[in-house]
């Protein structure tokens, strides 16, 4: 799964820490999550896409595998 | 939510960061070579005594990332991976050098509290964990589970046939923790955790 969290995060001038903080997660894993090392959860990806502001499917699209 | 200093570090620093923790690695691993070469141990208490400092220097370095980057964990684990991590090694260390100065019954109640104390603390490492370090630890139990039970069957069935020497159980709890720190660094290294 492919996403935009790096970008989306770069825009908003927010470094990975303060992501981490808004989602309650820590900051190795909004790492993983830029790097597409690990996929969110459901749960986290709506949170994600609430504190965006943006529906999912703007975040996150899918490989195809 | 406000914007905060680039949390990114500079190469330099990264390359200075892993030189120090290789310098660390290396003056160890040359002390612990030397203890138990001096000490002519049995190669059961030589693992055991390698886990057990392995153990407490990750505790160790854990405790020095935690207050230099109190981000890299989820909220609450820190600690308590710490506290997990040394008495994993206190517990290893026990059973060979504890009953040096009190009696065996004494140095075995101990680890049963010890042991009692680092289940809690397990139980709520995971109720605070994120998903991600959920995850790392579930693929660390399994893959760890089916290394280990692999490797127990050819042993075992070696053993039944006489064709290897039978190993205490000590000998085991060591390989045991050993296959199940190089499975939780397989864990973290695919998802990017150093």
């Amino acid at each position: 799964m492919n996403n935009h969290l790096r970008t989306l995060r770069a825009d908003r001038g927010w470094s990975q820490a303060d992501l981490a903080a808004a989602l309650g997660v820590s900051r190795q894993t909004v790492n993983a999550l830029e790097t597409g090392r690990y996929d969110p959860s459901l749960p986290l990806a709506f949170k994600i896409a609430r504190v965006f502001e943006q529906p999912i499917e703007a975040i996150f699209s899918d490989t195809g595998a | 939510m406000s914007r905060s200093e680039i949390s990114t570090q500079p190469l330099v620093v990264k390359i200075l960061g892993g030189l120090a923790l290789a310098a660390v690695g290396a003056l160890t691993g040359a002390a612990l070579a030397n203890a138990i070469e001096g000490r002519n141990m049995p190669w059961a208490d030589s693992l055991a005594l390698a886990m057990a400092v392995a153990l407490i220097t990750i505790g160790v370095l854990s405790a020095i990332t935690m207050a230099l980057r109190p981000s890299t964990v989820p909220k609450g684990c820190g600690v308590l991976q710490i506290v997990v991590f040394l008495l994993a090694g206190a517990m290893f260390l026990a059973p060979m050098y504890a009953s040096a100065f009190v009696t065996a019954d004494t140095v075995f109640a101990g680890i049963v509290v010890l042991l009692a104390v680092q289940t809690v603390a397990n139980v709520m490492l995971w109720r605070r964990a994120d998903e991600m370090l959920r995850q790392v630890m579930a693929e660390t139990s399994a893959i760890a589970f089916w290394a280990l039970q692999t490797a127990l069957f050819l042993y075992a069935a070696a053993e039944r046939l006489g064709l290897v020497d039978t190993i205490s159980g000590w000998g085991l709890t060591g390989i045991l923790m050993a296959v199940y720190l190089v499975s939780s660094i397989a864990a973290a290294a695919r998802r990017g955790i150093h």
